[in-house]
């Protein structure tokens, strides 16, 4: 029966191959524009850690200016530093083992000496972080593992690197326990991290979040003897005097960038419940009250815990261009779905002399139905997968425009709601339509 | 006219107007507020930083031979560079600076009028060896340029600099005195300011765009970086030979180049996916709502084949069919028009709420509501011609 009907349609559907290629040209155009612009939007705004992002939680403190609060952008934000100081983020770790998981890290660089052999010495990003950092935020590994939490106390001259870096020194063969040269010092390899580009840094969403994961990855104990700096962003509003006189040496110099209120370390703690939360809050705030007594933290008492998504949304990760965007294309869907009813009702009223010639020989207002919204879903069908194919291309168009290194494709979820969205545009579309034309009266029809 | 006998016909295929009416109404609300937001991406685009930003590249070295940790190397290193790409052909000026236009912000620091009433102003902060301003392509409106001499390698932390500011900055900091002569207090020490420059503007994170002030000194520390400006198409012969030029001077570091248009794009890439988007979608919007006008009047025509040749066969010509047909439309198109303008609005208030879009404004509607007109009078004229090739004769022939 329903091979029949669909055999009915295409035949229909041949009879005039303009029209037809008219409404399946518009159901593509709509689907096209509203999957990609969709996509693009769930590209930014999804979660990145489903079932987790919101037991994760930023920690933010107001170390400014007593006189001035923190500047806030162009587009608003918070009168609060984003990011903390090397002094107070070890201390907010040191000081509580409330949560399940806490993740110090800044950006820096490093020089890499390869095996000369194999390629040229090279200056790399690395993230200078704590043994938390993979456990918290789901890092993949393909051979071995981040460093044990006594690595955050002890300096270890240990690595964790990526694929490519990878590829790149050891020719992609599994590298635990080998050795590389970074700056003057001797690391071994203890983890290779798995191909791994998120579409967003969801670790670190100040700058350019759209930006591929560090290289490389060394624990935090290593900043004071390597005087490792940031290459992120840096704020800071007093800077502990530097010696009159001579030049400052780099090791002056590195004493005062770390122990000054400058902001450069990004602190992440995982909770585990809403109480815990509150707890969290309550020591935080104790600790900033305690620093007050020695003459810091001279602004009023604020500290906020961000939950990751609130996060992503208060920096903007999410442009409200790009929602509008979405919200446009679904409206030109829209559209699309007008014009196919009032095609597809002119269509086939044109064809009531023909159906009334079946009603007559016996076909119920159900046979006439169901040939006619399947030829309605049919269009959709067809229209949906041309979409998609065109959306396929213009994503990986617009891809390149944001960022070289990723390229945004459908997911199933997104491949999912296409297929929905033109089997019920095609419904909807064609509803219309064929109501009209089952409830055609053969007698006038065929009275000649 | 015909309006009496059109307005008749309608009322008989009330929903195939209404869906069509239904169609040019959302269609004239999405053009609307797509004009207006390519409009806002457009303006935001259209602001120049003031540099010759299509002809500037910039160069970054990363040294990892041991050597660099010493200052006189580096420095020497410096020398070296400057005299070599100031050498190379098509190269109008170089400098050793950490100033990196159209990246989405920089350094920045606070500063305060020496004898002023102490009050703090934050601005933008960079480094640089004298050929800054010229590099630029940004002029001296004031004082003088820094100099070679103003430089000073071994200076302490409190030692006095030398410095030349942004005029938006004088503006800010000095209300309307000259800066030339004058001094700043930054968080060290004591800024001589000896000469002012123009235009300058930088998106940076702040509200700061336009405050700058250029310290005389070299950029060595981590890497010597460099900016440099060619002559007017040299941009490509310069990328390609500038490298192995460095690496003459010194082969104990990497070396990339990126040139500024790049780094604008990138700036501007968001604003260039919502530019060309929303253009495409208008396009398309436009394409989809003409065909379907195509189409629901060629079925009309064809239903009323019968009707056509009676008219024509009691005397009407063929360009009375014809306006019959684009009258019909011309109402049907207004209506959709009418109902438009309060979606437009409607749809705007969302997004300027929702997602702080830009306001409407009315030479965007007009200009709409004017193409979509001409729309459907174009997509209308197609079948209305076939409608006048129906011939008198279909009158005579069955009921």
């Amino acid at each position: 029966m329903l091979a029949y009907n669909i055999r009915i349609a295409v035949k229909s559907l041949r009879r005039n191959p303009v029209l037809t290629a008219i409404i399946i040209g518009g159901i593509a155009l709509g689907i096209c524009a509203s999957t990609t612009f969709t996509t693009v939007r769930h590209m930014f705004a999804r979660d990145p850690l489903p079932g987790k992002s919101d037991r994760l939680f930023y920690v933010r403190m107001d170390n400014w200016d007593p006189h001035a609060p923190y500047p806030t952008g162009d587009g608003g934000g918070k009168p609060i530093p984003p990011q903390l100081s090397f002094r107070d983020a070890t201390a907010l770790m040191r000081g509580s083992n409330l949560p399940l998981h806490q993740s110090m890290a800044f950006q820096s660089a490093l020089t890499v000496y390869p095996d000369p052999k194999m390629a040229r010495p090279y200056s790399e990003t690395v993230r200078v972080c704590t043994s938390d950092f993979f456990p918290m935020f789901d890092v993949p590994f393909q051979w071995g593992g981040g460093w044990g939490r006594h690595a955050d106390t002890t300096p270890e001259q240990v690595i964790v690197i990526d694929d490519a870096t990878n590829q790149k020194l050891f020719g992609g063969a599994n590298s635990v326990g080998k050795r590389v040269r970074l700056d003057d010092r001797e690391f071994t390899v203890i983890g290779v991290l798995k191909p791994w580009r998120p579409f967003i840094r969801y670790f670190d969403v100040f700058g350019n979040f759209v930006a591929p994961p560090d290289a490389m990855y060394v624990p935090m104990s290593l900043t004071r003897p390597m005087l490792l700096r940031t290459t992120g962003n840096s704020d800071g509003w007093k800077t502990i005097p530097l010696p009159p006189g001579a030049p400052p040496t780099p090791q002056q110099l590195f004493d005062a960038f770390i122990e000054s209120d400058i902001d450069f370390v990004q602190f992440w703690v995982e909770l585990r419940s809403p109480r815990d939360r509150e707890a969290y809050q309550r020591f935080v705030d104790g600790y900033v009250m305690e620093e007050k007594k020695h003459g810091r933290f001279e602004r009023p008492l604020h500290n906020e815990l961000t939950p990751m998504m609130d996060l992503m949304r208060e920096f903007g990760v999410v442009r409200p261009e790009i929602t509008a965007m979405a919200a446009i294309s679904v409206l030109f869907l829209g559209i699309c779905a007008l014009n196919l009813t009032g095609l597809l009702l002119s269509k086939f009223l044109a064809r009531a002399p023909e159906v009334s010639v079946r009603r007559a020989l016996g076909a119920t207002r159900g046979h006439v139905f169901l040939q006619h919204i399947v030829e309605c879903e049919l269009v959709g069908l067809a229209g949906g997968t041309i979409g998609m194919l065109l959306a396929v291309g213009a994503m990986r168009f617009i891809g390149k425009l944001i960022t070289t290194t990723s390229v945004i494709g459908l997911d199933a979820e997104m491949i999912f709601a296409a297929v929905f969205l033109s089997l019920g545009a095609g419904f909807l579309a064609g509803l219309y339509p064929t109501w009209r034309i089952c409830s055609v009266q053969p007698a006038v029809q065929l009275k000649i | 006219m015909e309006f009496g006998p059109i307005i008749r016909a309608l009322r008989r295929n009330q929903i195939r107007f209404v869906l069509i009416v239904l169609q040019i109404a959302i269609t004239l609300a999405v053009v609307t507020n797509a004009i207006t937001m390519i409009h806002t991406e457009g303006k935001k685009m259209d602001r120049k930083s003031g540099f010759d930003d299509d002809n500037l590249l910039w160069v970054r070295t990363r040294p990892f031979s041991p050597a660099f940790k010493e200052q006189a190397y580096r420095l020497n290193v410096v020398g070296g560079d400057l005299r070599a790409i100031a050498g190379m052909p098509g190269v109008v000026s170089v400098a050793n600076t950490n100033f990196l236009p159209w990246q989405g912000g920089g350094s920045s620091g606070e500063v305060a009028v020496s004898g002023g009433d102490g009050s703090k102003f934050r601005t933008q902060e960079y480094t640089t060896t004298p050929a800054i301003l010229s590099t630029l392509g940004i002029k001296l409106v004031a004082g003088r340029e820094l100099r070679e001499s103003d430089i000073n390698d071994n200076a302490g932390a409190t030692d006095p600099s030398t410095v030349v500011i942004s005029r938006s900055l004088e503006k800010l900091l000095f209300k309307g005195e000259s800066a030339v002569g004058r001094q700043l207090l930054d968080g060290g020490g004591i800024d001589n300011v000896v000469g002012v420059f123009d235009p300058f503007y930088n998106p940076y994170g702040w509200p700061i765009h336009e405050y700058c002030v250029f310290y005389a000194g070299h950029v060595s520390r981590r890497g010597a970086l460099y900016l440099v400006r060619t002559q007017p198409g040299a941009m490509k012969n310069v990328v390609s030979l500038i490298d192995k030029r460095m690496l003459q001077v010194n082969d104990g570091r990497s070396v990339d180049l990126q040139t500024i248009s790049d780094i604008r794009d990138r700036y501007f890439a968001g604003s260039r996916i919502v530019r060309g988007g929303m253009t495409a979608v208008i396009i398309l919007i436009i394409l989809v709502t003409g065909l379907g006008i195509v189409g629901v009047t060629s079925f009309s025509v064809t239903e009323r084949r019968k009707q056509i040749g009676t008219r024509r066969a009691l005397g009407a010509t063929k360009s009375a069919v014809v306006r019959y047909f684009l009258l019909e439309n011309w109402i049907v198109t207004s209506a959709g028009l009418i109902l438009g303008l309060a979606a437009a609005y409607a749809l705007n208030v969302l997004l300027v709420t929702k997602t702080s879009g830009a306001k409407l404004e009315w030479p965007f509607l007009a200009g709409a509501v004017a193409l979509l007109w001409a729309q459907g009078i174009a997509a209308t004229l197609v079948p209305a011609l076939r409608a006048t090739r129906v011939s008198p004769v279909v009158a005579t022939r069955g009921v």
